[in-house]
């Protein structure tokens, strides 16, 4: 009578000991053919450049055939837009054109120039990197520079296309930014096209305080992120 | 007398096939490669299942929780044998009871004998727990005490079958000896070898992510970008994904090192602190304080691996002084590694550390933490804790063209 109760209790608990884990591990190789089954579940999102609300399809619209212009886009491509070409591919009066950066003020800034001078100062040079340094998510840092209307239409165009590689100069020497060139745009507008109205005094600026007539602020290059996917 | 004190064994091998059975269940539900919650508690069952980090959490997602993770997923728990082993010590105990052998010395031998298994497997398990990882588990405790006292019960068993003066023609059985015994041991290793041949063969396939989940668009990043986490300079190119203030990181870098994997590989971390002060990703800051301790490894890529060994070291605390006081984790770094002073928080740094993230959104990783590329393969997410060295191991051995894998 003994052996049969010593083998159903060896017998209990040698299967208890055995199955549940079997049953356990198979119940989890269930739910795991389950779940790749299914649709996956959320996941986290996945890492991606800045999108921010005033990139509205006409502002992009413009951006974009702005930055092809400008030789962003697609590799190979002039580097800058002079004005009659900023002009046109963007299809914009230039006080439009300025309205484009309105929405960017907080990410924007306007570096001053002395009268007929192309060279960053040490303020200018503190504005660019701070500016330059607080990229974030945005895709495309716009160098837009500019002269006031002393001397002649075309030497203000040069000078502003100065201001511009100043700026582009700066950047190449002290960041080792490989992408520098598909993010910074140059734009020089000299005094022909969308000239900054005193709106802009109140941007962060280089100039100092009494720097905030109209000729002031165009001697000027205007530099912003823009945090826009294309 | 001795009848009680085999009860007693009985009783508390009962308490240990319950306790060890909830810790393999446990592990056991984790081989779906999902997140659960554990039984933290000495009433398992009565309490449910939770998902808060516990000493609980700790043990069971360290290398001390399974051995042979190398061959299995996860490895083969070390609650199966002992769960297979208080089964044992269960049924043992009732032969001696339904034969009336618990008077015999030699069966009260072997009991003390067979008792002592887990109780020293409980000692050598409490202090890795206590020592090494830091942790108590309640589980654990539940087996640890089983252990003990099933071994006290089993040691004044001896000791009043010692003391007991022979009873011949008592109508008690005369001891056998030590060859009455024979069976008792084989009988042993089939009670713990059964469970886990069981448990081996339930396992499920995992042969579909053995290569990974996916892979680097862009494995090439700058130099610049990333800092050296030390391994061995001509190992498996591995990029971790990581934040200096993210406890999940922590621990896979602890599971990366206790399995001696790291020596194979090449490691270098890229900083992405999910900490909205530098990461426009995150629409709030998951880790206050990220990209200042981020910072000051790209200032001293030399002093990276101490700076990231501190931050781990003292996460809560740099999280709760940001938290407090912004600016905090910055001077706590600077206080910490002098060397940083006036790097951290500069423009040109900043500018490096987004350059970094602007690399993740190049390769469209997910903005999560941590992540490990072996190879330029990612490791999926799902093998980064129990499945570590089983998926790493099979990542390291497989051709280079072995590429992709699950998605």
């Amino acid at each position: 009578m003994k052996l049969p109760i010593v083998l159903v209790l060896g017998a209990l608990f040698l299967t208890t000991a055995t199955a549940l884990p079997f049953l356990w591990v198979k119940q989890a190789g269930t739910r795991m053919v389950q779940l790749s089954a299914a649709e996956a579940p959320p996941t986290a999102a996945v890492a991606e450049a800045a999108n921010a609300s005033y990139c509205t399809p006409e502002l992009k619209a413009v951006l974009r055939r702005v930055l092809q212009s400008c030789g962003l886009l697609e590799a190979g491509g002039v580097r800058g837009c002079q004005p009659a070409d900023a002009r046109q591919v963007a299809s914009l009066a230039g006080a439009d054109f300025n309205a484009l950066f309105l929405p960017m003020a907080d990410r924007a800034g306007v570096i001053q120039f002395e009268q007929n001078e192309g060279v960053l100062d040490a303020s200018d040079q503190a504005l660019v990197d701070r500016i330059f340094a607080d990229q974030r998510g945005a895709s495309y840092f716009f160098v837009v520079a500019r002269s006031s209307p002393e001397g002649s239409v075309r030497y203000n165009r040069e000078l502003s296309e100065t201001r511009a590689n100043a700026v582009l100069a700066h950047l190449r020497a002290n960041y080792q930014d490989p992408d520098l060139d598909r993010e910074v745009g140059l734009l020089w507008l000299g005094e022909e096209f969308a000239q900054l109205d005193q709106q802009f005094c109140a941007w962060q600026r280089s100039g100092g305080e009494s720097q905030c007539r109209t000729a002031d602020l165009n001697r000027s290059a205007f530099i912003a992120w823009i945090d826009c996917q294309l | 007398m001795t009848r009680n004190l085999t009860l007693a064994t009985i009783a508390f091998a009962l308490f240990g096939v319950f306790f060890a059975s909830y810790a393999t269940l446990d592990f056991a539900n984790h081989l779906d490669r999902q997140v659960h919650g554990i039984h933290c508690s000495f009433l398992p069952g009565v309490e449910t299942a939770s998902s808060e980090s516990s000493g609980c959490q700790v043990t069971l997602m360290s290398r001390y929780s399974s051995v042979f993770r190398t061959k299995l997923w996860g490895g083969l728990p070390v609650s199966l044998p002992g769960m297979g082993l208080f089964a044992f010590l269960g049924f043992w105990g009732a032969f001696l009871v339904v034969t009336g052998r618990h008077t015999q010395r030699s069966a009260a031998f072997f009991t003390l004998g067979a008792w002592a298994v887990p109780l020293l497997t409980s000692c050598v398990m409490g202090y890795l727990a206590l020592v090494e990882l830091d942790a108590a588990c309640k589980l654990c405790i539940g087996i640890y005490s089983s252990s003990t006292l099933g071994f006290a019960a089993a040691a004044a068993l001896a000791w009043t079958a010692w003391k007991r003066p022979p009873a011949f023609g008592s109508g008690t059985q005369e001891d056998p000896g030590v060859r009455g015994l024979a069976f008792a041991p084989p009988l042993a290793a089939v009670f713990v070898a059964l469970p886990i041949a069981a448990y081996v063969a339930a396992m499920p396939d995992y042969s579909a992510y053995e290569a990974g989940c996916g892979q680097l668009a862009h494995p090439d990043a700058p130099a610049d970008l990333l800092v050296s986490l030390g391994g061995s300079a001509g190992g498996h190119p591995a990029i971790e994904v990581l934040d200096p203030l993210c406890p999940s990181c922590k621990g896979l870098e602890s599971r990366l090192s206790a399995s001696g994997l790291d020596e194979q590989l090449s490691r270098r971390a890229l900083l992405f602190p999910l900490d909205d002060a530098c990461n426009w990703m995150v629409t709030s800051s998951l880790h206050p304080g990220a990209c200042a301790v981020s910072e000051a490894m790209l200032c001293e890529p030399d002093q990276a691996r101490a700076i990231l060994a501190w931050a781990f070291e003292n996460q809560p605390a740099i999280t709760s002084a940001e938290r407090a006081t912004e600016g905090a984790a910055a001077r706590m770094v600077v206080e910490q590694f002098p060397d940083v002073r006036g790097c951290v928080g500069s423009a040109r740094i900043g500018q490096r550390l987004n350059r970094g993230l602007r690399w993740a959104v190049s390769n469209q990783i997910p903005v999560l933490t941590p992540q490990l590329f072996v190879d330029g393969r990612k490791v999926c997410n799902e093998d980064t804790d129990l499945g570590l060295e089983y998926t790493l191991t099979r990542m390291l051995a497989a051709p280079a063209a072995a590429q992709g894998g699950a998605q």
